[in-house]
């Protein structure tokens, strides 16, 4: 690590990984203190929370082998929801507010990298997220108890999976944050999120003998660009296999894992690509 | 670092044709900012930037410390690329109206920003210590800054950019939001870092402030840098006017001098209670002292014009808007 030493003796470390992590890490926690005093983290928590605690009201209207699945079934539909939904909204807004308050102009002319900027802004993100997960999964689980039902490992896996596309949803927000306004990029990230979500069935279609996504030339290269484009988010959603009792394997998880998170560092570098050519008048 | 370019020279900051356009509009309609900006600063020196509002002082401090990136030419920041962290860790940039987190408190901003330079926890708590006590904020270090008025937001800005002890300030108007005690103290503090060998950018719309703080100038109008140099040396009337107050002695022939006198080239003569006074051109000051020893005259006062920076500002910004309209 090289250093800088100031005319009255001052050391400064600049350079170096270390000196780059410090960086990023002074971001990170600030990004988490800005996050966890935001309103709209805190007002998403509490309604998951409220959901959670409603699917124990209505377990009671399920038959009396049927109220655990239930629960089960609620949770695994609302945790990983709001918590897209926290990622979506949250990410959008992550650049605009400090672009907006003006804060960053304080901290870009600092010797920080732009790209050591936005790592440590998603990564802080990140790590709210997960906190919101694990947090959300801890009610769910409790939650579960009380109608006799318990965590699997399969549904734990779940959630991690849940976690990797929280991650890949978040660089994808903060990419859209990076190119235009908050709104805009709420929409453009829901939407990648839903087309996401629906890929291997675009990809279902193009490779059936007719239908649209065959007979309309346009439609066509459109539902090829979007399978190379957007990225498979299908391959996070284990809900469906772990509520009909099948394992999730760890070898799918890993192989899931490293995809999503190529994915979200793709995105990430597009991110600080596209920051690093803006101008802030 | 290699410095050993900036070391031999001792310029610190250089701009060499820096220029701006702004894309505006739908389609993106092109509005020059800078037109060619050059100037040199060299090290130890106060270099003040003045010009008319949307004269391009903020763009081109913008461009200097990495927040906007220029159309054409080149920023050198102690000989070298700007972007690098350890020549950037070397400037205290003061932002144009600051704003801070305003959920943290000047001890937390200064903090974090002693993390984004590198700063050992040792150095950043006494080094934060030291300057909320300088700029007088020791009563709110505690305080989240939401409740700061705009001048006390400019005392944090300060600090900040104080942190780790940098060779260059970078000010962009940093005398703006505060109140005549605040401007003083300010204005106390930029004259001991001075002192202290620091070398000061700073834009200002306060002429004085300018004219007491600083060693150079650069006047900036539409984006183009039109006087720039030593004070000492633009303050010098561009015509070198001489002023001089002459006695002549009461008798027939007076008329007869006082015609010669305001017969001299470029000279404009006022008859006044006093004496007599006289703008001339500076080459003419022999021809008035001949006169004078032929009619039997004394000067009692000769003095070198020399302008203010107001009318050098009126001169090279304002005038020039005029005549352009």
């Amino acid at each position: 690590m090289s250093t800088v030493v100031t005319q009255n003796g001052l050391q400064l470390h600049t350079s170096g990984p270390l000196a780059a992590l410090g960086r990023v890490g002074a971001v990170v926690g600030n990004t988490l203190r800005e996050a966890g005093r935001a309103k709209l983290f805190y007002g998403l928590l509490g309604a998951a929370v409220m959901l959670l605690g409603f699917s124990l009201v209505l377990s009671d209207l399920a038959l009396v082998d049927q109220k655990a699945r239930l629960v089960q079934s609620f949770g695994m539909a609302v945790v990983p929801l709001v918590c897209v939904g926290t990622a979506i909204l949250m990410g959008a807004l992550l650049l605009h507010k400090e672009i907006d308050r003006k804060t960053l102009y304080a901290i870009l002319p600092k010797p920080i990298a732009r790209g050591e900027f936005i790592a440590g802004k998603l990564i802080g993100l990140c790590a709210l997220l997960i906190f919101e997960l694990v947090a959300l999964a801890l009610v769910w689980w409790a939650v579960l108890s009380l109608r006799g039902g318990h965590m699997t490992g399969a549904i734990v896996r779940g959630l991690g999976l849940h976690a990797i596309e929280l991650v890949l949803v978040t660089s994808i927000a903060v990419f859209f944050s990076a190119l235009t306004r908050p709104v805009l990029s709420g929409l453009l990230t829901a939407g990648v999120f839903v087309v996401g979500r629906v890929t291997y069935l675009i990809t279902e279609f193009l490779a059936a003998r007719k239908g649209l996504f065959v007979e309309v030339p346009a439609m066509r290269a459109l539902g090829k660009a979007l399978v190379v484009a957007v990225p498979d988010l299908s391959t996070f959603a284990v809900t469906d296999p772990i509520l009909q009792g099948w394992d999730v394997p760890w070898s799918y998880c890993l192989s899931a894992s490293l995809y999503g998170l190529c994915w979200a560092l793709a995105f990430a570098v597009g991110a600080v690509l596209l920051f690093q050519r803006r101008d802030f008048t | 670092m290699n410095d050993s370019a900036a070391a031999h020279d001792d310029t610190i900051l250089a701009l060499d044709g820096l220029a701006k356009t702004f894309r505006v509009g739908f389609w993106g309609r092109p509005v020059p900012a800078l037109r060619g900006v050059s100037l040199t600063m060299r090290r130890g020196e106060s270099l003040g930037y003045l010009g008319p509002n949307g004269s391009g002082k903020t763009t081109s401090i913008k461009c200097i410390v990495g927040l906007i990136q220029a159309s054409a030419g080149k920023v050198s920041l102690f000989g070298g690329d700007p972007g690098e962290a350890q020549r950037r860790a070397r400037v205290g940039y003061l932002p144009e109206s600051p704003y801070f987190y305003d959920y943290l408190t000047p001890v937390e901003v200064l903090e974090y920003v002693g993390k984004l330079y590198g700063m050992g926890a040792r150095d950043r708590a006494q080094r934060s210590k030291m300057l909320l006590g300088q700029v007088g904020l020791e009563h709110a270090a505690r305080r989240p800054l939401r409740g700061f008025s705009k001048g006390m937001l400019q005392r944090v800005g300060i600090a900040q950019s104080l942190l780790a002890d940098p060779d260059l300030l970078i000010w962009d108007e940093p005398l703006s939001g505060l109140d005549p005690m605040g401007r003083k103290e300010v204005r106390d503090l930029m004259a001991s870092l001075r002192a202290d060998g620091k070398s000061l950018f700073f834009s200002s719309h306060v002429l004085s402030d300018i004219e007491t703080l600083c060693d150079a100038v650069c006047i900036l109008d539409r984006g183009e840098a039109v006087a720039q140099g030593r004070l000492s040396e633009l303050l010098r009337s561009e015509e070198l006017e001489s002023e001089a107050l002459v006695d002549l002695p009461s008798s027939d022939g007076r008329a007869a001098v006082l015609a010669n006198l305001a017969d001299l080239p470029g000279a404009n003569l006022t008859d006044l209670p006093s004496g007599i006074r006289l703008l001339l051109p500076t080459a003419q000051v022999p021809e008035l002292m001949r006169l004078l020893l032929e009619a039997g005259g004394t000067i009692r006062e000769l003095s070198q014009r020399r302008d203010s920076l107001e009318e050098l500002f009126l001169r090279k910004a304002v005038r020039r808007g005029e005549g352009a309209a």
